[in-house]
C-alpha cells in the first residue's frame, strides 16, 4: 500500500469472556495521543460473536468510530479469519496505522497483515512518538530489553506495530465514540489451520499485568515450604504472587505466575522480588514497576541495580517480619 | 581453561560442562550420601559417549589427544570425583590390553567400552598393595586353559565390569618374573565379585573385591605371553595414574570454586569475608598449586601423545596433584568455618574424596620411590 | 518425511547486552548460539523423525554470516542431516519480511534437490529481538498454514496436529501440509550432542548460498527493509536506590517498610 491512507489509526481489539482485554484497552492511548496530533480518528475494531458490550465498552475508551464484526462464525479465534478480517477492514479504511495488543494472538495477527500488505511490522512496541516526516516512531526493547531501538516504517503503509502490555495507560475521561456493525465474509480458502479444541488447564486466574502490588519469588527462597511466605505477603497486602523460571521450574508455583521476558511484563505501583538475584530475562520484565523492593543475601546481585530499595539480608528472616508489619498497617 | 586443546576439544567441553552441571554435580550429592551406584547418570554419560574417550580412533575411539581427554575428564572431576574415578577406571582397565594385548584382544576389549561396557583391572590383593609381588593369585595351565584361583580387593568397577584385566602367577618360583596377565570377561564361571566396600569418598565409584574360584580360562587370553604380567601392569600404572593427576585436579579446582563463592556471600565484621587479604591469599595458594598440578599433568599426557618416555613425570603429576587436591580441599572446608563441616555444604565431601587419590595407582610413598629411581638413576 | 529446520544465531541471551564504544549494541564478545527457541523446534523435529524411523531427514537453513557455520554444525550433532548457511553482505539489514524472502529463495532452491519440505519447523522467536514475526511471514511467502508456539507435533494423512501453547492451557490447531511450525519450549530439553556426533558434524559439509539465490535482490536488505531502526540506546538507568542492611535481618525488614510506607506504595 502507498501514502493514499488517511491519518486515522486502526485498532484491534482483542476479545476474552465478552469483554476487551486490558492490553487492547490500552492500546487505544497512544492510538489516541497520535491521532489527535494528525487530525486523524481512531477506529477500533472487533472481532467475536455476540461482542455487543464489548464494542460499547471500547467506544468510552477512546475510540472514535467502534467496527463490531459480530458474527457465529467468529465466534472462536482464527488466525486466519481475524487476519482475512482485518486485511479487509484495512482494505476499506485505510488507516496509516494498525495497532494491535501485544498478546500471544495479537502477535501472530501482525506479521500476516504485514506479509498481505507487504508492509513493516514494529514488535512488542513499549512507547510511540511522530517523527518530523509525520512517521510515527516505534520505541521496541532488544536484548531482552536491555537495550531500546527506534523504528520507523518511512514509507510502506499500512504501519503496523504489537503494543505491550501495561507499557501505556488506559485513557480515563475519554470521548465516547460510535459502534457500528460491519458483516465481513472471510473465504473458505483463505482459512489454512483450524483450531479442533481449546483446553483451559490452569483454573487459577492470575493477573499480573492488571496487579498494582506484585510480590515476587525466586530460587533464593529456597524451597517450596519457603515460598508459602510470598504467597503470604502478597495476600496481607492484597497483591498477586509473581515468580521467576527457576521457581516455577521446580514446581512451587504454577507457570501462569511467571514474570519475566518469557512470562509476563508488568508495572505495578509495587513490585518486591524475594530471593531473586535479577536475571537479564527477569528484570526486563519488571522495570516498568513503580516502585521495586528486593530482598538478597548477595549485595552484588543485579536486582539491586533496579531497586528503590534494597534490603541485603535473609529473605526467609526478613518476609516474617514484613508480614507482621504488613497485617498491622493493614489493620489501622 | 588452561589446558591448551583443540577447538574440537573446546567445542566438546562446552558440551560435557553442560551435561556435568545438569545431570551430574547436584545428583551426585544423593549418591554420595546413600553410596548407590548412579545408573542413571552413567547411563546417561555413556549416551553422550564420555566412556570411549580414550579408546584409540582406530578401534572406534573419537580421536582426541590426551590433553584433549584430560581437560573433558577434569570437568567430570569436578562435577564429581566418583563418577571420574569410574569412567577413568575403565581406561585403566583397557591399558594392559592396548599395552600387550594382540589385535584380536584390543578389537574386543574396545569394543564393550564403546558400546556402554566398563573394564576394570585387577591386581592388588588384600597382601599386595604397594608391593604386588607379594600377590599370590595363580594361574595353572590347563591344556588349553589357564585354572585362576586367588582374591583381588580394592578393585574399581570390580562389581560393574564387563571385563577385567587380572595378574596371576604362572610361575611361583620366578617371583614377578612369573606374574602374568589375563584377559577375563564377566560371566566367566568361577569369577565372582563381592564385598562391596563402603568408601570415605568417591562413593559412586565402585569398588570391591574379584574372587576367581577355579576360573578358567582361555589361553588365547593370555596377555603378551608368560611372566610379562609385572611389567604390563607397571605399565598400565605409569600411563594411568596421570589421569588420577587430573581428576585430583578437578577436585581441586571445585574446591576453591566453591570456597571463592561462599566468601562472596558471607559477611562478617561488615564485609563478605572475601574481601580479607587473609583469604585472598588462600584463594592464591591454592590457585598456584591448581595451575602447577594441571600443567604437571598436560606435560605427562603430552609425553605420552609424542611417544617420549613419561614415567617419573607421570608419578609426579600423580603424587603432586593428589597432595595438593588434599591440601586445597582441606583448605577449603577451613574457609567455609563450620559450615563446611556440614553436610549440607559441598566442601566436606570433596575432602572425602581427594584422600583416595593419594593411596591408590601407587600411593604417593611408591611414587617417592619412583621419582628417586628415575631421578638418581643407577 | 523431508523436513526443514530454519535456525538464527544470536548471542547467549543470558549475557546483558550494553551500548558499545562505537554506538552499536556491544555482542561480538559474546558467545554466539543456536537461538534456544530453535533448539526446542530441532529437538522437536528430531523426536518426530525418530518416531516415524522412516528415514526422514532433517535439513537446517540458517540466514547469518559465516560464523553461522559453527551453529549450523552444532545442528548437525543433535539430529541434523544435512546443513546450509545463506550468507551475503546483501542480506544484511533485513527485516523479516526480508528474512522470509531470503528463506523462501533458499527454499526453493533446496527443494530442487531434495523434494518438496513437508514440514517447516522454526523456533517462535529469536531471543536477541524476539520479533516473532519470521515463521509468520514465512508461511504467507510459502502460502501455507502455520501454527505458532508449538509444544507437540503429530503428522497423520497429510496434515500437522499440533499442541498450541496458550496462556491458560492449550488448543489442538491442525493444517495441511506442507506447513510452517514455530516452536515454544516442550516439556523435555534439547538433547546432548555425543561426542561422536560432535566430531561427525564437524567433518560434515556446510553448503553455502549467496545472493545468487534471490529471485528479488531489491526486496531483501537494507535497501527492501520496510522497517528501520533510526536509534539504537540504553533504556534510562533507574536511578540508584537505597541498600539497607542492618545488623539484623528483622531490623531491615523494619526499616524497608517504614520507607515503604512513606512512599505510599503499600496501598
Amino acid at each position: 500500500m502507498t501514502k493514499t491512507e488517511t491519518k486515522n489509526i486502526l485498532v484491534y481489539i482483542e476479545v476474552a469472556e465478552g469483554a476487551p482485554v486490558k492490553v487492547s484497552t490500552e492500546i487505544l492511548a497512544p492510538a489516541r495521543a497520535i491521532a489527535d496530533q494528525k487530525d486523524g480518528q481512531v477506529i477500533a475494531a472487533v472481532i467475536g460473536s455476540g461482542i455487543g458490550d464489548a464494542a460499547a465498552k471500547v467506544a468510552g475508551l477512546g475510540a472514535d468510530k467502534v467496527i463490531a464484526v459480530d458474527d457465529a462464525a467468529y465466534a472462536d479465534y482464527n488466525l486466519d479469519a481475524y487476519a482475512d478480517v482485518l486485511a479487509q477492514l484495512i482494505e476499506k479504511e485505510k488507516p496509516e496505522a494498525v495497532f494491535i495488543g501485544g498478546t500471544q494472538d495479537g502477535k501472530d495477527i501482525a506479521p500476516k497483515l504485514a506479509a498481505a500488505f507487504q508492509t513493516g511490522c514494529a514488535s512488542d512496541v513499549v512507547a510511540t512518538a511522530l517523527d518530523d516526516g509525520g512517521n510515527i516512531v516505534f520505541t521496541c526493547p532488544l536484548y531482552s530489553g536491555t537495550i531500546l531501538t527506534d523504528m520507523v516504517i518511512a514509507d510502506a503503509r499500512p504501519q503496523i506495530a504489537t503494543l505491550r502490555s501495561g507499557a501505556f495507560k488506559k485513557l480515563e475521561d475519554a470521548k465516547a465514540g460510535e459502534v457500528v456493525a460491519e458483516a465481513i465474509t472471510v473465504a473458505d480458502d483463505a482459512i489454512k489451520a483450524t483450531i479442533r479444541e481449546s483446553v483451559k488447564e490452569i483454573t487459577e486466574a492470575v493477573n499480573l499485568e492488571d496487579a498494582e502490588i506484585i510480590v515476587s519469588g525466586g530460587r533464593g527462597m529456597g524451597s517450596a515450604e519457603n515460598f508459602k511466605l510470598v504467597e503470604e505477603l502478597a495476600e496481607v497486602l492484597g497483591g498477586v504472587v509473581g515468580a521467576t523460571r527457576p521457581a516455577i521450574e521446580d514446581g512451587w508455583v504454577p507457570r501462569n505466575h511467571q514474570v519475566g521476558q518469557s512470562g509476563k511484563i508488568v508495572a505495578p505501583k509495587l513490585y518486591i522480588a524475594c530471593g531473586i538475584s535479577g536475571a537479564t530475562q527477569h528484570l526486563s520484565g519488571i522495570t516498568g514497576s513503580d516502585y521495586i523492593v528486593a530482598i538478597n543475601k548477595d549485595e552484588d546481585a543485579p536486582i539491586f541495580s533496579v531497586a528503590n530499595v534494597g534490603i541485603v539480608g535473609n529473605a526467609l528472616k526478613v518476609l516474617p517480619v514484613m508480614i507482621e508489619e504488613a497485617r498491622k498497617i493493614k489493620a489501622q | 581453561m588452561a589446558y591448551l586443546i583443540s577447538e574440537e576439544a573446546q567445542d566438546l567441553l562446552l558440551d560435557v560442562k553442560d551435561f556435568c552441571e545438569n545431570e551430574v554435580k547436584e545428583q551426585c550429592k544423593e549418591y554420595d550420601k546413600t553410596g548407590e551406584w548412579p545408573k542413571e547418570i552413567y547411563d546417561k554419560a555413556i549416551e553422550m559417549g564420555l566412556q570411549a574417550l580414550e579408546i584409540p580412533e582406530e578401534y572406534g575411539g573419537p580421536g582426541l589427544s590426551r590433553v584433549d581427554v584430560a581437560a573433558l575428564m577434569e570437568e567430570m572431576a569436578k562435577a564429581d570425583a566418583g563418577f571420574a574415578t569410574t569412567i577413568s577406571a575403565s581406561g585403566l582397565g583397557t591399558k594392559p590390553v592396548l599395552i600387550a594385548g594382540n589385535e584380536d584382544q584390543k578389537k574386543r576389549v574396545c569394543e564393550i567400552i564403546v558400546n556402554g561396557g566398563f573394564g576394570a583391572f585387577a591386581l592388588t590383593e588384600p597382601g599386595a598393595g604397594s608391593d604386588p609381588a607379594a600377590g599370590t593369585t595363580t594361574a595353572k595351565k590347563d591344556g588349553d586353559e589357564y585354572v585362576l584361583n586367588g582374591r583381588k580387593c580394592f578393585i574399581t568397577n570390580g562389581g560393574v565390569a564387563d571385563f577385567y584385566c587380572i595378574t596371576a602367577l604362572t610361575d611361583k618360583s620366578k617371583g614377578v618374573k612369573g606374574m602374568s596377565m589375563f584377559l577375563v570377561e564377566k560371566g566367566t564361571p568361577g569369577l565372582s565379585t563381592g564385598h562391596e566396600e563402603d568408601k570415605m569418598g568417591i562413593r559412586t565409584s565402585n569398588t570391591c573385591d574379584v574372587v576367581l574360584e577355579d576360573c578358567r580360562v582361555p589361553a588365547e587370553n593370555l596377555l603378551g605371553g608368560e611372566g610379562k604380567g609385572f611389567g604390563i601392569a607397571m605399565k598400565t600404572l605409569d600411563q594411568a595414574r596421570t589421569w588420577m593427576g587430573c581428576v585430583s585436579t578437578g577436585i581441586a579446582q571445585r574446591a576453591m570454586e566453591e570456597a571463592i563463592a561462599y566468601c562472596k556471600e558471607r559477611v562478617q565484621f561488615g564485609k563478605p569475608v572475601i574481601k580479607f587479604q587473609a583469604m585472598q591469599f588462600k584463594v592464591a595458594d591454592m590457585a598456584i598449586k591448581i595451575e602447577a598440578a594441571r600443567q604437571m599433568v598436560a606435560h605427562a599426557l603430552t609425553l605420552m601423545d609424542m611417544g617420549l618416555p613419561y614415567t617419573k613425570e607421570s608419578a609426579i603429576a600423580k603424587c603432586f596433584a593428589s597432595d595438593r587436591a588434599m591440601e586445597i580441599t582441606t583448605e577449603a572446608v577451613q574457609m567455609f568455618g563450620g559450615y563446611g563441616y556440614s553436610r549440607e555444604y559441598p566442601v566436606e565431601k570433596l575432602m572425602r574424596d581427594a584422600k583416595i587419590f593419594q593411596i591408590f595407582e601407587g600411593s604417593n610413598e611408591i611414587l617417592h620411590i619412583v621419582t628417586a629411581n628415575n631421578t638418581i638413576g643407577r | 518425511m523431508n523436513i526443514l529446520l530454519c535456525i538464527k544465531q544470536v548471542p547467549d541471551d543470558s549475557v546483558e547486552v550494553a551500548m558499545g564504544a562505537d554506538g552499536k549494541p556491544a555482542i561480538e564478545k559474546i558467545t554466539k548460539v543456536v537461538n534456544a527457541f530453535d533448539t526446542y523446534a530441532l529437538e522437536m523435529a528430531a523426536r518426530l523423525t525418530e518416531s516415524m524411523n522412516d528415514g526422514s531427514e532433517i535439513t537446517v537453513l540458517c540466514v547469518g554470516p559465516d560464523e553461522a557455520k559453527n551453529s549450523l554444525k552444532n545442528c548437525l550433532a543433535v539430529g541434523g542431516t544435512y546443513a546450509y548457511l545463506a550468507s551475503d553482505a546483501a542480506f544484511d539489514g533485513s527485516d523479516p519480511q526480508g528474512i522470509a524472502l531470503i528463506l523462501k529463495d533458499a527454499i526453493a532452491k533446496l527443494e530442487e534437490e531434495k523434494g518438496k519440505f513437508d514440514l517447516i519447523f522454526t523456533g517462535k522467536e529469536a531471543t536477541d529481538a524476539a520479533l516473532g514475526q519470521t515463521g509468520i511471514q514465512l508461511a504467507a511467502q510459502l502460502g501455507t498454514g502455520v501454527i505458532t508456539n508449538v509444544i507437540a507435533i503429530e503428522t497423520a494423512d497429510g496434515k500437522a496436529v499440533a499442541k498450541q501453547e496458550t496462556e491458560e492451557g492449550y488448543r489442538t490447531v491442525e493444517t495441511a501440509l506442507p506447513c510452517v511450525l514455530t516452536v515454544a519450549k516442550p516439556d523435555y530439553d534439547p538433547r546432548y550432542p555425543t561426542i561422536k556426533n560432535k566430531m561427525a558434524a564437524r567433518k560434515k559439509p556446510i553448503n553455502v548460498m549467496d545472493a545468487g539465490i534471490l529471485t528479488d535482490a531489491d526486496a531483501v536488505g537494507e535497501a527492501g527493509a520496510k522497517i528501520v531502526s533510526v536509534k539504537v540506546y540504553e533504556p534510562p538507568k533507574k536511578a540508584a536506590g537505597v541498600k539497607i542492611q542492618e545488623e539484623t535481618d528483622e531490623e531491615s525488614a523494619l526499616k524497608a517498610m517504614a520507607m515503604m510506607a512513606d512512599a505510599k506504595v503499600l496501598g
